[in-house]
């Protein structure tokens, strides 16, 4: 198939383009250039049924004229024309546009940190065959038992690079890949029909372990097959990964990036300083974690990667930014513009939003309980409110402790309260830290949460 | 293009021994915007080329993706799906098989009114900037608006091995409006979204004035209310959060390929699950509907389809590999986003039919309870569990609207709760939205208001 396009080829693609964006009359010039390819077999309903194959590639050009600014992209980059006409577009597009008195410039060069662990030629050499395998491996660990049914997962192999250049005398390139595999079970006996379970397991290097996403994605179903009810009130809760993920992205993280700040869209504002959390939150946007998900040497503009605390010990320190929002307000950019590809523009958004792990066990955590409910997969966490971080999601499924041990699961309880109040309700803090994608994190326990029960 | 998909797809046919093959192109153009209190972040352009390839190679399926419509990379690309396929079906212990369809040859042609691609992006702008002053203007404690604009015009080539050609035009309008307000450290959020298969005349029914006005108004009147408690209540569901209900708490379970997941439709395929009242449609013939299509991309043509009936499940959305299983028809719900992925069953348009009663009837009945107005966001669980979050929401007491509400959801489980809707409106109001299954695509739902007599709120008072 396509082979991938060399750091030169691609290098040289994005020069060209801020050469003729400003030949052409832009006062500033930046390109984006992506070259991706992904292998991936997929299962459904218990067996693999097919293998996919996707190149992708593209070029995303900003420019700038009298401070409007135009945006355009195309995914066509292999015949002569296409950088004079993507630059006339984005040219067009900026004149249609309206000036911005608050754009100050495109990021400037700067050095860049090592990166470690994000690349690994194993995963390019991947054959379908090998995806096979692990999917294989992943569902026989997963299909011991016949009420547990395999719904859909696979494994998959990606390579992704990127360069950035611009009329600043930025010049970037990096290139990536990921292996990951996943299943999404249900368990099924008699009329009972557990919810979705989901496990996965994903890196930058080759280290999967595909027995045991199958064998925990048997495992969480039928612990949910025989439920009982819970009484509606406050108890201590603990939040898996699952639910911290899903939580925190549609509220949280909105409330430290500087355009939300700014903008008056986060209950953050003039709280830098102040204790927003309990002691034990600390929590580190990390762009540099070796072997992270989102880890890169540079952002979606060319700014460096960095580590920037958000909250130590309960205390807020720092908000995120891209560059246009640190130069209207006279700091630094953060490194956090980040791009869904090379048809977006950047926008503010977390690298590895790391909340730093404690020392207790799972089970440790699990044994302070008295009376409270493990929950892992929450459902409606996107309808949360964005600004004031009010949530009202369902538990699908969730577990009851009991005097420190998990006793039985219930379901369709749900779970109502404000992400800024769970901030300060949050008690304790387990070892178990884990990469998700944009969360890392361990489980926490949080106190007073108002569960509705059913 | 015909001969090119035809060449493409005899490849696989002829050299690697295909059961099936199809070649989906498509070219299309964008343009979109974020504006934030009036000022554009930055005016886009762009274009998304490309082919799918797909074939069916001893019950698996391969697929391959490149963005190219130059003729060697495309048969590179179809000899790669072939060898993929034979990879993947290795294990097979249930072969993939195909429901008959005839083979079409058509060409679909969309007369937009106002086609946005003869718009000027400085209209589309000004637009957008009408929208957010009025959003801004009114009320002080309105503190943010943003405007998200998209249109895409285009393209869409589909060719199999079976002798099936279709041409089709692609066009959608689509715009999402936000606004924040702000008032003695108590935060609010607003939203509305509006997309047309028509064109720029969308813009002529849902005037940038009214949007901005509804967006500002819901926004403000959030500042003063209350949390709502949590527990079992009595709703009215307006057609907006109907539209969702339908669309959630059914919608997904009545794909066939989720209902063959384990889905609880499996078990209930001609039982009664609902009331009387309750009639469900997945229609993708609807004029002008976001969700609205004349074929899908297997070729089917769209339909409109019954799913329940007076309560009893009659029909699922299927597309050729589920009709087959099923023994059915396929409907013509197989969708791809683009041309990166492979199509997979989707809902178009889904609705609830309407029946009699007016808007004072259905509150009558309640006595402490909901009207949940508008939502912000659903989810839907094999296990029938839905979530619906709400925007907009008020008290019923005796009967009578009562105080303003804020970031409610409703829960419940599909199997107890559609027994439960126990009068339905004789309005109707359908709305434009997305849905997400790993995949994003345009969707309509809606229906009447309708009352339920139990769901499960999730307040924290």
């Amino acid at each position: 198939m396509v082979a991938v396009l060399n750091k030169e080829a691609i290098l040289s693609l994005a020069e060209k383009a801020v050469k003729v964006g400003l030949q052409k009359g832009a006062s500033e010039a930046e390109a984006f250039a992506y070259d991706g390819k992904a292998t991936s077999v997929g299962i459904e309903r218990g067996q693999i049924t097919k293998a996919n194959h996707i190149v992708d590639r593209g070029l995303g050009v900003r420019i700038q004229v009298n401070k409007a600014i135009g945006f355009s992209y195309t995914n066509i980059i292999d015949k002569e024309e296409a950088v004079e006409d993507i630059i006339g577009k984005a040219l067009a597009a900026a004149r249609a546009s309206r000036p911005d008195k608050n754009w100050r410039g495109l990021p400037e060069k700067k050095p860049y940190a090592p990166i470690t662990n994000i690349f690994d030629s194993k995963i390019l050499e991947l054959r379908p065959e090998d995806l096979i395998d692990l999917s294989t491996r992943m569902l026989d660990a997963a299909q011991g038992d016949k009420r547990v049914f395999p719904i859909e997962g696979g494994a998959g192999a990606g390579y992704s690079s990127t360069a950035v250049v611009n009329s600043n005398n930025v010049c970037v390139f990096e290139a990536g890949t990921m292996v990951e595999c996943s299943l999404a079970t249900l368990a099924k006996e008699g009329n009972t029909v557990t919810p979705v379970c989901f496990e996965f397991n994903a890196q930058r290097n080759l280290n999967v372990d595909p027995e045991w996403v199958g064998r925990e994605a048997a495992r969480l179903p039928l612990s949910s097959l025989k439920t009982k009810r819970v009484d509606t009130k406050n108890y201590k809760v603990i939040f898996t990964q699952f639910a911290l993920q899903e939580l925190f992205y549609y509220t949280l993280i909105n409330s430290v990036k500087a355009d939300s700040v700014e903008r008056l869209q986060s209950p953050f504002k003039d709280k830098l300083g102040t204790k927003v959390g309990s002691e034990v939150v600390n929590i580190i946007d990390d762009g540099l974690l070796p072997g992270g998900l989102r880890t890169s040497a540079f952002d979606g503009e060319g700014v460096p990667r960095q580590k920037t605390p958000v909250i130590e010990k309960g205390f807020l320190k720092n908000f995120l930014y891209d560059n246009y929002t640190a130069q209207k307000h006279g700091k630094e950019s953060t490194g956090n513009a980040s791009r869904a590809g090379y048809l977006s523009t950047p926008n503010i958004e977390a690298t590895n939003f790391h909340v730093l792990p404690g020392t207790k066990s799972p089970e440790g955590l699990v044994g302070e309980v008295e009376d409270g409910l493990v929950v892992s997969y929450l459902q409606g966490a996107h309808s949360s409110n964005p600004v004031s971080g009010e949530f009202s999601v369902v538990a699908a499924p969730a577990w009851r402790i009991c005097k420190g041990k998990i006793d039985y699961a219930t379901r369709g309880v749900m779970l109502a309260g404000n992400i800024f109040e769970l901030l300060k309700n949050v008690v304790a803090v387990a070892s178990n830290d884990r990469m998700m994608g944009q969360l890392v994190a361990p489980w926490l326990l949080v106190e007073n949460v108002r569960v509705i029960g059913k | 293009m015909k001969d090119l998909l035809k060449k493409v797809t005899s490849i696989a046919t002829e050299k690697f021994n295909a059961l099936y093959a199809e070649a989906r192109a498509q070219s299309l153009s964008k343009t979109m915007f974020t504006m934030k209190e009036g000022r554009v972040e930055a005016a886009k352009q762009g274009t998304e080329n490309g082919v799918a390839l797909r074939v069916l190679v001893n019950g698996a399926w391969g697929f391959a993706s490149v963005g190219s419509f130059n003729a060697e990379i495309m048969s590179e690309a179809v000899s790669s799906a072939c060898a993929m396929a034979k990879t993947a079906g290795i294990r097979m212990k249930t072969p993939i098989k195909l429901s008959a369809i005839k083979s079409i040859e058509d060409q679909v042609h969309i007369k937009a009114k106002k086609n946005p691609a003869e718009i000027s992006v400085e209209e589309k702008i000004e637009t957008a900037s009408t929208l957010s002053r009025v959003a801004l203007r009114g009320d002080k404690r309105v503190k943010s608006c943003t405007v998200d604009y998209m249109d895409l015009a285009g393209s869409s080539y589909f060719g199999n091995s079976e002798g099936a050609y279709i041409e089709q035009d692609k066009l959608y309008v689509w715009s999402r409006a936000t606004a924040s307000a702000l008032q003695n450290g108590v935060y609010t959020f607003s939203r509305e979204e509006i997309g047309s298969t028509a064109g720029y005349e969308i813009f002529d029914v849902e005037t940038p004035d009214a949007l901005g006005e509804k967006l500002a108004k819901r926004a403000v009147i959030q500042l003063n209310a209350k949390a709502p408690k949590g527990g079992v209540f009595p709703v009215l569901l307006g057609p907006n959060v109907v539209g969702v209900f339908v669309h959630e708490a059914f919608g997904h379970l009545a794909e066939a390929d989720l209902a063959l997941a384990g889905g609880v439709l499996s078990q209930n395929l001609g039982r009664k699950i609902g009331s009387d009242l309750v009639t469900f449609f997945d229609d993708g013939t609807l004029d002008n509907a976001f969700g609205s299509f004349k074929y899908d991309d297997e070729g089917t043509p769209s339909q409109k389809t019954l799913l329940i009936k007076d309560g009893v499940v009659v029909g699922l959305m299927h597309n050729r590999e589920t009709a087959q299983r099923f023994n059915a028809q396929p409907t013509g719900n197989a969708r791809a986003e683009d041309f990166h992925v492979e199509p997979i069953i989707r809902m178009r348009n889904t609705y609830m039919a309407p029946r009699d009663q007016n808007f004072e009837e259905l509150l009558e009945g309640i006595k402490f309870g909901y009207f949940l107005k508008s939502f912000r966001g659903g989810q839907a669980n094999l296990d029938g569990t839905f979530q619906v979050g709400i925007q907009e929401a008020y008290e019923v007491v005796n009967g009578e609207l009562g105080e303003s509400v804020r970031d409610a959801s409703m829960s419940g489980n599909t199997l107890e709760t559609l027994l439960k809707v126990d009068a339905v409106g004789k309005d109707f109001q359908m709305n434009a939205g997305r849905c997400g299954k790993g995949q994003t695509v345009f969707i309509g739902d809606g229906g009447p208001h309708i009352r339920v007599s139990e769901v499960t709120i999730g307040g924290s008072s």
